[in-house]
């Protein structure tokens, strides 16, 4: 949890009717500005939530397009990290926050576009117009 | 069930704190299903080609050690060496569940050897219609219904798994139970929805409130054909009859990207072995108890089943708990007329008070 996170009491907790939703902003080809060292700390914690990849430029200049699924905070940015894969290597990566000049939303966000009420409404649209054996198949991976 | 017993007495006895009792080991993200709103496998594709080879799960197997091991996913049997996976943890004597949405099961069936140690647990959401709509596919049901059927008539041991969202018709939700103990599966799992943080959808999860009176309206009155494949103080847990504290490292996940922090459905962090796990995570900012919004509607059985095994085997009075609880049917006449209600008493009273912005 972050530092001042909204917290519940247990009696708020046992009379929820619908749960806390998380908050999903677009964020699919956001770049932000990154002024200080808390601006990155959270553009790598907006990236680290994010449902796609995204694209880090270091001061070196190499550029790492990645899915980053971890993130080790530390003290300071070079005692910080994210981890990451990439989709030309096998293996985990990782790099230091301290080595990053940039980050961009460039991929697409997974989860975008893909909720109950849209499948509803094709249903019923596709349902209406006689359509049999009506899916929704998974996005090809090559 | 001996084994599982025999396991917590030992730990009590040895006196170790945090244990695993199921070991959620996820060989992969890919599925073929592509449900609206699932918030598990919303990943780019190259994520989604990854996997855990045999050796990697048995690896996090013999580390953790837990006594059972559930492969979820995505869709196990989309992994080219599921079947190598699953021999090797049964050669280990592990309790192995492959929860699958069955739509291989019945082409895949003969390259499995029944045993003790495996179930397959079949995803199935609720009656046809039901079902058909929450997994995106008309024909989803009748396809997953043909696997169990064969997998039945083969010698396996086959449960049923359903996932309860808001909107979810009591009266239905029976029907099915009825529908599955005729197909002559082992017994029913259920559970209520979780708010994945990467689920598109957030609005179609239920709080306690209405999860509780949910499951008080199912799973009150139960007929005695009816069973369960799950800890009857965890199910009393659902219907409001207990209070637990959730016990994440009960139910500890390991994929791709490592163990992952704090449990199955929170996605805080990865640590590279289970030791770092158990070691490094704040367990105490997790659970209903510490306040955390993103456990504030969870009661899902892999964070709070294992706290009902421990309460079951861990004293008399929760054994005997257990005992009642395996033989009872909960007669109740409230949740009769919940079942009765045009809307099943799930009206939405205004909300207690406002959120407490608290500093930790």
């Amino acid at each position: 949890m972050t530092a001042s996170a909204a917290k519940y009491t247990l009696e708020q907790i046992e009379s929820l009717e619908l749960a806390p939703a998380a908050d999903h902003r677009n964020l699919e080809g956001w770049v932000p500005a990154i002024a200080n060292d808390a601006d990155l700390r959270n553009a790598l914690e907006k990236a680290f939530d994010y449902r796609g990849d995204v694209t880090l430029t270091l001061k070196s200049g190499e550029r790492i397009e990645a899915f980053i699924f971890n993130r080790l905070t530390g003290e300071t940015l070079a005692a910080s990290r994210v981890e990451y894969f990439t989709p030309s290597a096998p293996e985990k990566r990782s790099v230091s926050y301290a080595e990053i000049a940039r980050v961009e939303f460039t991929g697409k966000d997974r989860a975008a576009g893909k909720q109950w009420e849209d499948w509803v409404r094709k249903y019923n649209e596709r349902k209406a117009a006689g359509e049999k054996g009506i899916a929704l198949t998974p996005e090809a991976l090559d | 069930m001996w084994t599982v017993a025999t396991y917590v007495l030992k730990k009590r006895l040895t006196g170790q704190k945090r244990y695993p009792l199921v070991l959620m080991l996820e060989p992969l993200f890919r599925c073929n299903l592509a449900c609206a709103g699932c918030g598990k496998v919303q990943y780019p594709a190259h994520i989604l080609k990854k996997q855990l080879t045999p050796e990697q799960c048995f690896a996090a197997v013999e580390e953790c050690g837990a006594p059972m091991v559930s492969l979820p996913g995505g869709e196990p049997l989309l992994h080219p060496q599921i079947v190598e996976i699953v021999a090797g943890l049964v050669a280990r004597k592990k309790y192995v569940y492959l929860c699958t949405n069955a739509l291989l099961l019945k082409k895949r069936l003969p390259e499995f050897t029944p045993s003790k140690y495996l179930t397959f647990s079949v995803h199935l959401d609720g009656q046809r219609e039901h079902h058909d709509m929450s997994v995106c596919r008309e024909g989803g049901y009748d396809i997953a219904v043909e696997g169990i059927q064969e997998a039945v008539k083969a010698g396996f041991r086959v449960t049923t798994n359903a996932t309860f969202f808001d909107g979810a018709d009591p009266q239905s939700v029976r029907g099915f139970f009825d529908e599955v103990m005729g197909m002559g599966v082992e017994g029913i799992v259920l559970s209520p929805g979780y708010s994945y943080e990467k689920a598109p959808d957030q609005n179609k999860f239920m709080g306690r409130a209405r999860s509780r009176r949910l499951f008080r309206a199912i799973l009150s009155n139960r007929k005695r054909s009816w069973k369960f494949n799950m800890s009857p103080l965890f199910l009393e847990f659902l219907m409001g009859d207990r209070h637990y504290e959730c016990t994440p490292w009960g139910s500890p996940a390991y994929n791709i990207f490592g163990w992952q922090r704090p449990c199955y459905l929170l996605q805080d962090g990865y640590t590279s072995t289970y030791q770092e796990l158990i070691d490094t995570t704040r367990w105490e900012e997790y659970g209903a108890a510490s306040g955390n919004p993103k456990c504030a509607n969870c009661m899902v059985s892999c964070g709070y089943e294992p706290t009902a095994v421990m309460d079951g085997f861990g004293s008399l009075k929760g054994l005997l708990g257990m005992v009642r609880g395996t033989f009872r049917l909960y007669p109740d006449e409230q949740a009769k007329r919940m079942l009765d209600e045009p809307d099943h008493g799930m009206a939405i009273p205004a909300p207690a008070r406002a959120l407490e912005e608290t500093k930790v």
